[in-house]
């Protein structure tokens, strides 16, 4: 069924006020999200009221159009994306197709399982969950595959010959803090996009540069601690598995080892010897800071993850575009989890896996 | 009397924390007062992430004369271990190379490398051992004939012929060193063909895939190699090392017949604790904890070192503790990489990070 621009927009739209009908009427699936997610009640409703992205604007959908292509069929399989990222899949996938089958990550099902049941409540009869779906079953169109690396290539492996597998994979999100930039108002935004989904986000924050010296980077780490401890009372983290806790604890040892760590109740914050290469903390409230003398030492440290990179936030704009790989979504601090609704969040070019 | 081992270790960690602040500081933070170090099991272990960050050295900077590097992944940094003199480094690796690989050859045998040289892979630590190996065990031969990885990444198979038809024409026995996924390689090259080794012939595994090939399990691919090579099982050595340490270990298969496979033996001035992930504590005999190997040979590094490897100790108890580590059953199974929690996000996680690099990382 070849359907217009327009009538594609029609059904996201339709799609986001089920979204939107949905968080209204939220209280009965939050206890099974905080269940499912292991996020707080307190991070629950902050991903349903911040981070959901159900006011999109005209032109977002029609980007987001645009960009989804066009398949006889998607179907969707989420597998460990955060959990609001299956309004995103969904959306692409139904502006992609007139035909969309959703198969709900098995850890994590309830807001998916929601939303299809919202939208078809809301008259979108083309719109359905299989819980079970095997992949190999798959016998036409597109598969949006959401998850690790090894997840989209199981997927690959099992489709047909005739499927088109898109995976989306996973990624991080880096913050350029410049020289003009003042750093507590810098911390305090950062904080907030740290503390959304518990930092398990492919846009999440990972690593921090601040542009200047060690002393500035200290600065910035110690009002970043004040910023996560104060967010963390009204956001309190949620279960952290034991195998993070313990990533969580080596490293710390290895930052006290190699300059400094700061532990705060619910978060990490590890301050890097100047010019020394990046680590890649764990995510959980975890934030690794290194100062760079200058733009091009910044380059040269995050050359190594360029590949992995998904969003750069910053105070300047002009040089996260500079430092961004050319994917990349440039936007503030603050903002680094609230993407616009114009495609997928991951911009790298989906490979036709 | 020789000072003991845990003398020695203690004496090498305050030695550390007092040429090293940032030792100094991971002493601090774990409460570890070094000068009331007793145990050796008690001295506070640097992660392996550390060298990714930080220079891991009790020396400045301007006394090194080696580096050795982490091999690279797909995302993420080199781990570094400088060295201000390889001399301790290449007596330890060649005392129990010999010991575990070659105690029984008189003279000198023909070694054979398949992976790059030391000119191509200069920073490399297990082409370094290999180079020492050639050096020490090895008859005379050319460069091109010895190390048969090139930089195209392409084995030179016909020099491999070369060099086994030579041995088996005068029945020398061969020393073939390589890493799974070369050997992997080097299987699929010749597919059900054999590549039969003179009698007697050995073969040194080590390090884990990093995406270099496909992932075969240990036992298939002794099986494989065994088959390949014409030799016994046994005489498919694994051996255990990393960039971060400067002693080996390796499994006694060639020189004990009543040896289970995939059992490592450590060198009397190494020793592998596993630990408790949360405590870091040394968990019961017995059980399976993350590899804290405790290293005499890093002088002037990091004397202990945690790793993400996940151990368990065969035929030992800390009551039994043997201070030669040679000649007794005592000795470590390595049971793979500590596994990531299950994912509840798209982040990346440290495994994707790390190309899910399995254990057995390679020296």
């Amino acid at each position: 069924m070849n359907r217009t621009a327009s009538e594609r927009a029609s059904d996201v739209k339709r799609l986001l006020r089920a979204a939107r009908a949905l968080v209204a009427s939220s209280a009965s699936i939050v206890p099974s999200l905080v269940a499912s997610t292991g996020l707080s009640r307190e991070g629950v409703e902050l991903a349903l009221a911040r981070h959901l992205e159900t006011e999109a604007s005209d032109e977002d959908v029609r980007k987001l159009v645009e960009r989804a292509g066009n398949a006889s069929r998607v179907t969707v399989v989420l597998s460990s994306n955060v959990f609001v990222g299956a309004l995103r899949a969904i959306a692409l996938a139904r502006a992609a197709s007139a035909d969309v089958v959703v198969r709900p990550s098995r850890r994590d099902p309830a807001f998916a399982q929601a939303l299809v049941s919202a939208a078809v409540g809301a008259g979108d009869t083309h719109l359905r969950l299989v819980e079970d779906l095997d992949v190999s079953s798959v016998e036409h169109g597109e598969i949006h595959v959401y998850g690790r690396d090894e997840t989209i290539a199981r997927v690959r492996a099992d489709a047909r010959v005739n499927v088109r597998v898109c995976g989306h994979g996973s990624g991080l999100g880096v913050a350029w803090i410049s020289a003009e930039a003042r750093l507590s108002d810098a911390a305090d935004s950062l904080a907030a996009d740290i503390v959304a989904f518990d930092q398990r986000g492919c846009m999440s924050p990972r690593i921090a540069l601040v542009h200047g010296g060690e002393t500035r980077a200290l600065e910035f780490a110690q009002a970043l601690d004040h910023s996560l401890a104060h967010l963390g009372v009204t956001v309190p983290r949620g279960s952290v598995p034991r195998e993070e806790q313990v990533a969580i604890r080596r490293y710390v040892a290895t930052m006290t080892y190699a300059c400094r760590a700061i532990e705060g109740e619910a978060h990490v914050i590890g301050l890097g010897p100047s010019g020394a290469p990046l680590l890649l903390p764990p995510p959980y409230r975890t934030l690794h800071v290194t100062s760079c003398a200058s733009m091009g030492k910044a380059a040269s440290l995050l050359s190594p993850f360029a590949n992995g990179i998904l969003v750069m936030g910053s105070d300047d704009a002009a040089a996260a575009r500079r430092l961004a790989p050319s994917w990349a979504r440039v936007c503030a601090v603050g903002s680094m989890q609230r993407p616009p609704f114009d495609g997928p969040v991951d911009l790298r070019t989906p490979s036709p896996l | 009397m020789p000072e003991s081992f845990d003398t020695l270790a203690c004496d090498l960690a305050r030695f550390q924390a007092s040429a090293s602040d940032g030792y100094a500081r991971l002493c601090h933070a774990r409460g570890v007062e070094p000068s009331a170090l007793r145990n050796a099991d008690d001295i506070p272990a640097v992660p392996t992430d550390a060298f990714k960050v930080a220079r891991i050295a009790t020396f400045p900077s301007t006394l090194t004369s080696k580096v050795f590097r982490t091999s690279g992944t797909t995302l993420g940094s080199r781990g570094e271990n400088s060295l201000r003199d390889v001399s301790t480094y290449d007596a330890a690796s060649i005392a129990f190379g010999r010991r575990w690989l070659a105690r029984d050859v008189a003279g000198r045998l023909p070694v054979v490398v398949l992976g790059p040289s030391p000119e191509s892979a200069p920073d490399s630590s297990l082409v370094h051992m290999c180079e020492a190996f050639v050096r020490t065990f090895g008859e005379p031969s050319t460069s091109a004939s010895t190390y048969l990885v090139g930089d195209d990444a392409v084995i030179d198979l016909s020099a491999f012929d070369e060099r086994v038809a030579f041995a088996l024409s005068r029945n020398q026995p061969m020393l073939i060193l390589g890493t799974s996924f070369a050997f992997v390689h080097f299987v699929d090259a010749i597919g059900k063909d054999s590549f039969a080794l003179p009698r007697g012939s050995r073969v040194m595994q080590t390090g884990g895939y990093k995406g270099r090939s496909r992932e075969v399990p240990a036992n298939v691919l002794r099986a494989d190699l065994a088959r390949v090579f014409g030799v016994s099982v046994r005489a498919i050595v694994a051996e255990y090392g990393m960039t971060e340490l400067a002693s080996q270990f390796y499994e006694r298969t060639l020189f004990e017949e009543d040896t289970p496979l995939g059992v490592y033996a450590e060198p009397p001035w190494a020793r592998v604790v596993p630990v408790d992930p949360d405590t870091l504590e040394a968990v019961p005999a017995g059980e399976v904890g993350l590899a804290k190997i405790i290293d005499l040979m890093n002088v002037d590094s990091a004397v202990a070192v945690l790793t993400q490897d996940r151990v368990r100790r065969v035929g030992y108890g800390p009551s039994d503790r043997s201070e030669t580590g040679q000649g007794s059953s005592e000795g470590f199974e390595l049971l793979g990489r500590a596994p990531g929690a299950p994912a509840r996000g798209c982040s990346i996680a440290i495994d994707e990070l790390l190309g899910r690099a399995t254990a057995s990382p390679g020296a």
